[in-house]
């Protein structure tokens, strides 16, 4: 996904010298696998890896989902989601293309968008049963919370974007940086990160301009 | 002064400042502000602080992956200890209340005030709330009616007991349907504040893809509730309210492909009427 967003090495890397008493699936002598093995190994579908993922990036997962959301099921449910989506979904995982941490909060933003669009489905259902009971004459069904089906449609949107766009773009969006910091950070000349940015913003206003007012008839 | 670039629509659609001449230009400009305006939607409805790059790490309860091992059938496991040191043991946990999203304001607040664009706000510091403990069971009991099928036939348990937590007011036994053996019990139980909760108990294999989604349907089907996520064993959800479970009595269990697709698959593993 994004190569940009994630340090390579730093705070979530392997804990080599870490004493365990439990059980240790890796071979006897075998150091962990650093971060990129990881996901090498989560990608190509070995189970090890899935439970290598979590130690490492689920607390991070988690945090972004307790934020959301506070603490509490919705919160466990976005985390549970996010890696279960991670691992079915693995194929779409793209080592080459950026850590897997950087993937993982990826799928987690679309859990917290699916969590959104849920309960504004559940506000109308419940909305639509009052009025029902209430046998008042309307105006027909309630409105689709428009920002809760659009950040579905983009974030979806972004998944097809390829980098360096996607990571630009997530670092212009998600880490609030501007152009020029961008620029410094991923050491792309200052053109090429604006030029992305200008077309990534078009391509993301036509498919809300295109789709998403299908979406919303 | 010539009309603004396109880049240069695409960093004020993003509320980065731009140079004296531009600026000025795009303040008198109806056809470039009405640009910066298109492009801006896509940057509102997405930088919001929900979204960001994670900020403070939170260790996920341990039964957590007991949900995710059922769900994938994997049998690795993390190490405990391992997941715990991956958060920060005593510095402040964000603890922000939950923001009010349903539903969501129809112009979500952006992260970055115009050209100032600091760092986004930290999220208040509070007192740890402690996770409700329902949680946990709940997981371990899905991971293990995975084993051992829990509840078959069960009915009358779902009308018996459990006084503390609310009153049975409607129960219904879940047959299951064409090619599936799913079966369980759903009872409608009303707790002392007045809301009311749809307690399913499940007894299933795991989905070979995919997930299991609880609904109220209307006896025609002609109308869905969804309810949410349901895996085998004892599982809540509260329903929405003034919802008349007289009109929507069927309690339906479906398969859900992981395709983003809201809409009832139209595969349903169980079903039952419930009655009072």
């Amino acid at each position: 996904m994004t190569g940009l967003l994630e340090p390579r090495t730093g705070r979530w890397s392997p804990r080599v010298g870490d004493v365990t008493t439990q059980a240790e699936p890796v071979p006897p002598g075998a150091a962990e696998p650093d971060d990129d093995e990881v996901g090498r190994r989560f990608a190509a579908g070995d189970e090890q890896a899935l439970a290598w993922a979590y130690e490492r990036w689920a607390a991070r997962v988690h945090g972004m989902a307790v934020r959301a959301f506070g603490p509490g099921p919705d919160a466990e449910d976005v985390t549970q989601q996010t890696f279960v989506s991670a691992w079915t979904g693995r194929a779409g995982y793209r080592p080459d293309q950026g850590p897997l941490p950087a993937w993982l909060t990826g799928v987690c933003r679309h859990k917290i968008a699916d969590t959104w669009a849920k309960r504004d489905r559940q506000r109308r259902a419940a909305e639509a049963a009052i009025i029902e009971a209430q046998a008042r004459p309307t105006g027909g069904p309630q409105p689709v919370d428009a920002a809760v089906a659009d950040r579905v449609l983009l974030l979806g949107e972004l998944d097809r974007l390829g980098q360096p766009q996607r990571g630009i773009i997530e670092l212009a969006f998600f880490a609030d940086l501007t152009h020029a910091q961008i620029s410094e950070r991923t050491g792309l000349p200052l053109g090429t990160v604006k030029s992305h940015i200008r077309r990534t913003l078009e391509r993301l206003r036509d498919r809300l301009e295109v789709d998403g007012a299908a979406l919303h008839a | 002064m010539p009309h603004c670039t396109p880049e240069d629509l695409g960093l004020a659609a993003l509320r980065e400042p731009l140079g004296p001449d531009a600026a000025e230009h795009l303040a008198g400009c109806a056809s470039c502000t009405d640009e910066v305006g298109r492009l801006r939607r896509a940057v509102d409805v997405l930088t919001v602080p929900e979204l960001a790059e994670p900020t403070a790490p939170v260790a996920p309860p341990p039964a957590l992956w007991a949900g995710i091992a059922a769900a994938t059938g994997v049998s690795s496991a993390p190490r405990p200890q391992v997941v715990a040191a991956s958060a920060p043991p005593a510095g402040p946990v964000p603890d922000a209340p939950p923001v009010p999203l349903a539903p969501l304001p129809a112009e979500p607040v952006p992260l970055r005030p115009a050209a100032a664009r600091p760092l986004p706000p930290e999220p208040p510091v509070a007192p740890v709330v402690p996770l409700r403990p329902r949680r946990s069971r709940l997981l371990l009991a899905a991971a293990a009616a995975l084993v051992v099928g829990l509840g078959v036939g069960a009915g009358a348990v779902a009308l018996s007991g459990r006084e503390d937590e609310g009153v049975a007011v409607a129960a219904a036994q879940l047959d299951p349907l064409a090619g599936s053996d799913a079966t369980g019990t759903a009872s409608v139980v009303e707790r002392e504040d007045g809301t009311r909760v749809l307690r399913v108990e499940l007894a299933a294999d795991a989905p070979a893809e995919g997930y299991y989604e609880a609904w109220l349907l209307t006896e025609s089907v002609s109308g869905l509730v969804p309810l949410g996520v349901v895996r085998a064993g004892t599982e809540e959800f509260e329903l929405p309210p003034g919802i008349d479970i007289g009109e929507y009595p069927v309690v339906d269990v479906s398969v859900e492909p992981l395709d983003g697709d809201p809409a009832h698959s139209g595969e349903s593993v169980a079903r039952g009427l419930l009655e009072s």
